[in-house]
């Protein structure tokens, strides 16, 4: 073969080897993925617009979270039992120390206390009833809390009086009775801070796969669709190509999660549920971890979906597979429990979210996750392997939608 | 830089054209010293199959240092096809292509400037940004980039717009960024796919003088149109397609004279006789004047002076074909 001539007054580049002047070439499209979307208008309006709903969302707990709830019961004056019922009541939140607070409103007699609740100077109204039961009325169906604060005073004091007419006493009749509770580990949290933060990881995940999924498939298709793929393809080898909008669009959804998790962990630390931040962070850490593994496999899966599509109309049926492998292990990791979500938890794209769910609840033991990586690594390998292949063969072929089969048979 | 490189290459070698000989008694074009980076880039037998279809049917041709050679087909004739193939984007399925003489590599193919068909940019980005990387990839520095995408943009009277991004420019303007792409870093070869195609005189004649700037330096230009008058006013060299299959390669000139030649004939009475004439074939009589094809030369004495005998005789000329009359003759 003879040596590459060269121009005597080029003065660009040194002599290149054969095929390997071209290694470099993912850095350059990585960086052009990275400030593309960076400059995207839209894209930092939707991102300014998450931040913002993920931060409004934790104030708004927050502040339901600490804020005090005062709800008014009126009764007759002349109903004794029933003012005596509401300040036990009263007492009864007050001990609870929660957010609740009872205020008593005694008024003159039983049409007032109806007319107080009517014109909403008073939450409900509690009257005695003629058949020796309670009756507390609102507008509509009484609040729950104030339900059970002012049914255990009712029931305390009836109990109570009961116990003096049979001749004996309350801690009496109740000896022995008690029930105690007790947290073994101080850092578990509650059942309903465990969905949610379960939620709030699957969401992450499917927030950020299938926006930079789809980000990559149409970065690919663009080109494709304008054949400026057919001019990368003669300056870089197609290998750096793929990889460079992989990197990319990588950085770019990773990026985006640790905003999203930062923002929602500040959010914790200024909530009622900061004791649970030591655990949210480790799992936390875990997700970061198997997302940016378990994106590569998705982002390579996402590109060749887009290099099978001919227009960008034909995306939504080339990355029609992919989306419905998002949308399942969102739904899946958030319902699933018990063992399905521990099977979930080895299986490659749902352990993204399953093994982190399992870390915040305290269910796995400290090799589970690493075992559950390794798996994952495997999966995202040979994904990339085989997507590198299909990509190759279909990203310069024209006219119409390809298959993966034609893809990956196709010579080149 | 790397001048011990300028003559050991190929280019200065200089052989017996080996797709000529294939061709329909064509002179070879006569080779003239140049100075800068002359090469050729030749196809030798180059065949792609899809399926059953032969889209490119063993073809041969050379595009020469300095020259801009028009590549002409009807649609479907493989034009496309082929330059995907010499630019490396379409497998081949069998044949060659040559750099001065020596299988072209992906690192040659680096430095070719290439516009494919039905092309479009990243319409959300400034032109200028696009050029830089797009030269990038092929290895050019980022500054060196910057300055000659400007130096383009300027000369093409869009130095005001290039940070204007693509899409708010009119279509003319976008094919000349994507032209200007393709001349980027003072390619060695440039292939370019319907490169006029949807522009006004003016965008074409700017484009020329573009294009012209690089076949002085000796860069070899392949093109392909569908515009007959703009191949034979612009190209040194032709060549022909249909049906997979090259049947036309030469000069205008060259093909012009293999074309059939016909003659006018302006009298000063009607000229409705020369049908009767021996020898003498009438394409069109139209009052005075009649266009004949002429077997030999006799027939033209013949006919030139039965016309004398007749009366007065204004005119008697060979007419050349016109190259889309030869384009009609070699594809129908």
């Amino acid at each position: 073969m003879t040596a590459p001539t060269q121009d005597p007054t080029r003065t660009t580049s040194a002599p290149q080897p054969p095929d390997d002047g071209a290694r470099g070439a993912w850095r350059l499209v990585m960086q052009r993925e990275i400030v593309t979307k960076a400059m995207n208008k839209a894209f930092v309006v939707g991102l300014l617009v998450s931040l913002g709903v993920i931060a409004a969302l934790a104030a708004f707990f927050t502040w339901q979270g600490n804020r005090v709830d005062t709800s008014t019961v009126a009764v007759s004056g002349g109903d004794t039992a029933a003012v005596a019922a509401v300040t036990s009541a009263a007492d009864l939140a007050r001990a609870e120390g929660g957010n609740d607070e009872i205020e008593v409103l005694e008024v003159a007699d039983d049409a007032s206390a109806q007319a107080a609740v009517e014109d909403g100077d008073a939450d409900a109204w509690l009257q005695t009833g003629t058949d020796g039961g309670w009756m507390l009325s609102a507008q509509g169906e009484p609040d729950g809390t104030l339900t059970r604060f002012v049914g255990t005073a009712v029931e305390q004091q009836t109990v109570a009086a009961n116990a003096e007419a049979a001749g004996t006493s309350v801690a009496e009749l109740s000896a022995g009775a008690e029930l105690s509770t007790q947290a073994l580990d101080a850092d578990a949290m509650g059942e309903q801070a465990m969905f949610f933060a379960t939620f709030a990881l699957s969401f992450l995940f499917f927030a950020g796969a299938l926006t930079s999924g789809n980000m990559i498939a149409s970065s690919v298709v663009e080109e494709k669709q304008s054949r400026l793929v057919e001019i990368i393809a003669t300056a870089v080898p197609l290998r750096q190509l793929l990889a460079g909008k992989i990197l990319g669009s990588s950085v770019i959804a990773i990026g985006q999660n640790l905003l999203f998790a930062g923002v929602g962990l500040i959010a914790v630390a200024a909530s009622p549920i900061s004791i649970a931040l030591p655990a949210l962070s480790t799992s936390l850490i875990w997700f970061v971890v198997f997302f940016a593994i378990g994106f590569l496999a998705l982002a390579a899966l996402y590109a060749v979906a887009g290099a099978l599509a001919s227009r960008a109309e034909d995306l939504q049926y080339t990355s029609t597979p992919m989306t419905f492998l998002v949308m399942g292990v969102y739904f899946l990791t958030f319902t699933a429990s018990g063992t399905f979500l521990t099977v979930l938890s080895y299986v490659p794209i749902a352990n993204v979210v399953a093994m982190p769910a399992r870390v915040l609840s305290g269910d796995a033991t400290w090799w589970e996750p690493v075992v559950s990586l390794l798996i994952l690594a495997g999966f995202a390998a040979v994904a990339l392997l085989v997507s590198e292949r299909a990509f190759r063969g279909s990203l310069l072929q024209t006219g119409g939608r390809i298959s993966w089969r034609q893809a990956l048979r196709s010579p080149s | 830089m790397a001048g011990s490189d300028l003559v050991s290459g190929g280019r200065l070698r200089r052989e017996a054209d080996p797709a000529g000989s294939a061709l329909r008694g064509i002179r070879p074009w006569p080779v003239l010293p140049r100075l800068g980076a002359m090469s050729t880039l030749e196809v030798r037998d180059l065949t792609r199959t899809f399926g059953d279809l032969r889209a490119v049917d063993g073809v041969s041709f050379a595009a020469r240092d300095g020259m801009l050679t028009g590549f002409v087909g009807s649609n479907g004739a493989g034009k496309t096809s082929t330059m995907r193939m010499m630019m490396g984007v379409l497998a081949i399925t069998s044949g060659e292509v040559l750099l001065d003489g020596a299988p072209v590599t992906r690192a040659d193919r680096r430095t070719f400037g290439y516009m494919p068909e039905e092309r479009g940019l990243y319409p959300k980005q400034p032109a200028l940004d696009q050029l830089v990387y797009l030269a990038r990839l092929r290895g050019i520095p980022a500054a060196q980039a910057r300055t000659e995408a400007m130096d383009h943009l300027e000369r093409l009277g869009l130095g005001e717009r290039a940070k204007d991004h693509v899409e708010k420019l009119s279509l003319g303007n976008q094919q000349r960024v994507q032209i200007t792409a393709a001349l980027m870093g003072r390619p060695r070869a440039l292939i370019l796919d319907e490169p006029f195609s949807g522009l006004d005189p003016s965008a074409v004649d700017d484009m020329v003088d573009l294009l012209r700037e690089h076949t002085a330096r000796g860069v070899p230009v392949l093109f392909s149109s569908h515009q007959l008058d703009l191949v034979e006013r612009l190209c040194e060299r032709l060549v022909i397609l249909r049906g997979g299959r090259v049947v036309a390669d030469g000069t205008p000139a060259d093909l012009q004279s293999t074309g059939t030649v016909r003659h006018r004939l302006v009298l000063g009475g009607d000229a409705g006789w020369v049908r009767g004439v021996p020898g003498v074939h009438a394409v069109d009589v139209d009052g005075t004047t009649a266009l004949v094809e002429l077997v030999d030369d006799a027939a033209a004495q013949r006919l030139l002076a039965s016309a004398l005998e007749r009366g007065t005789v204004h005119e008697l000329s060979p007419v050349r074909p016109s190259l889309a009359q030869i384009y009609r003759e070699v594809t129908s």
